[in-house]
């Protein structure tokens, strides 16, 4: 492009073409991090829910083997 | 030995995630899409982990069905609940950006029906599991659901190459093409995602061996 022709693409573009332009890529932006927001909560999620898991099971499994300690003695 | 283990291959996927999504949220937007494009960065590494879960699941169910060892019973049902862990974000992120690019939040085509369907199958898997109680019994069921389960994965993958879809065809194998370095950031989030995926795996193959030694405790309880 030449320099000749930069003022001219400039005159081209209006306030609402720029205030359309800023609405895109704060929209554009908003969805982005709801997508990463949303891909990265349902994964902790799942990850929490399988530690609270294995927590609940060794403490089962501890109350029960002191349980069988406790009848044998 | 193995809690090391998997505490190191999560301390590593971490990583590469932290540095990736800093090096990711650098890089140019996309000339159509914006910004939003950037969610393939996430959107497609979870879908090939939960495609890769399901055919593991598929590998152990057969081999479960051969040898009756129920160490394959429990790998496949530790791989089919993160595989639908994946699934989930998959569908999720998807869903979001299609209601940037496209206006709506779901479109009943091909390729998002066929990955509902598989995401309920497998969830039916799991729930088929708590439905029954005799063991033997329950992991034959689980196994023959499982095989016949993974016949919509194929379908998904290549929903976008036999009928016209409003999902775009892939990058990679679809004619279109990413910046080389877009590339090597995008394997990167593959690999942190792959390896993610494994630590789950593992994580939830330990509560099988748990659940097994509760069960061997509770029968000693009652017998007593």
């Amino acid at each position: 492009m030449s320099l000749t022709s930069l003022p001219m693409l400039l005159a081209q573009v209006t306030a609402d073409d720029l205030e359309r332009e800023k609405i895109f890529l704060q929209h554009n932006y908003e969805f982005l991090s709801y997508g990463l927001t949303a891909a990265w909560v349902i994964l902790v999620i799942y990850l929490l829910m399988l530690l609270g898991r294995q927590k609940k099971l060794k403490r089962e499994i501890a109350s029960l083997r002191a349980m069988l300690e406790d009848k044998k003695a | 030995m193995r809690d090391k283990i998997l505490y190191a291959l999560g301390a590593v996927a971490l990583a590469i995630l932290v540095w990736n999504i800093n090096t990711i949220a650098r890089l140019p937007e996309e000339t159509r899409q914006g910004m939003v494009f950037k969610i393939i960065f996430f959107h497609v590494p979870v879908a090939i982990t939960a495609m890769l879960c399901a055919a593991a699941a598929l590998v152990a169910s057969v081999l479960f069905l051969v040898t009756r060892n129920f160490k394959y019973d429990a790998l496949a049902v530790a791989v089919t609940e993160v595989g639908l862990a994946f699934l989930a974000a998959n569908l999720i992120t998807g869903s979001i950006w299609g209601r940037e690019i496209w206006g709506i939040w779901w479109a009943w085509d091909a390729r998002l029906t066929s990955a509902l369907v598989c995401w309920l199958l497998y969830a039916g898997y799991l729930m088929l599991r708590r439905a029954v109680e005799e063991p033997t019994q329950r992991a034959t069921f689980a196994a023959v659901f499982s095989i016949f389960a993974f016949i919509d994965v194929p379908i998904v993958i290549f929903s976008i190459k036999w009928w016209r879809t409003q999902h775009p065809q892939p990058v990679f194998w679809g004619g279109g093409s990413f910046p080389p370095d877009w590339t090597t950031h995008f394997l990167w989030n593959m690999l942190a995602m792959a390896l993610l995926g494994t630590v789950m795996v593992g994580v939830r193959l330990q509560q099988e061996d748990c659940q097994r030694e509760l069960d061997s405790l509770r029968r000693e309880a009652h017998a007593m």
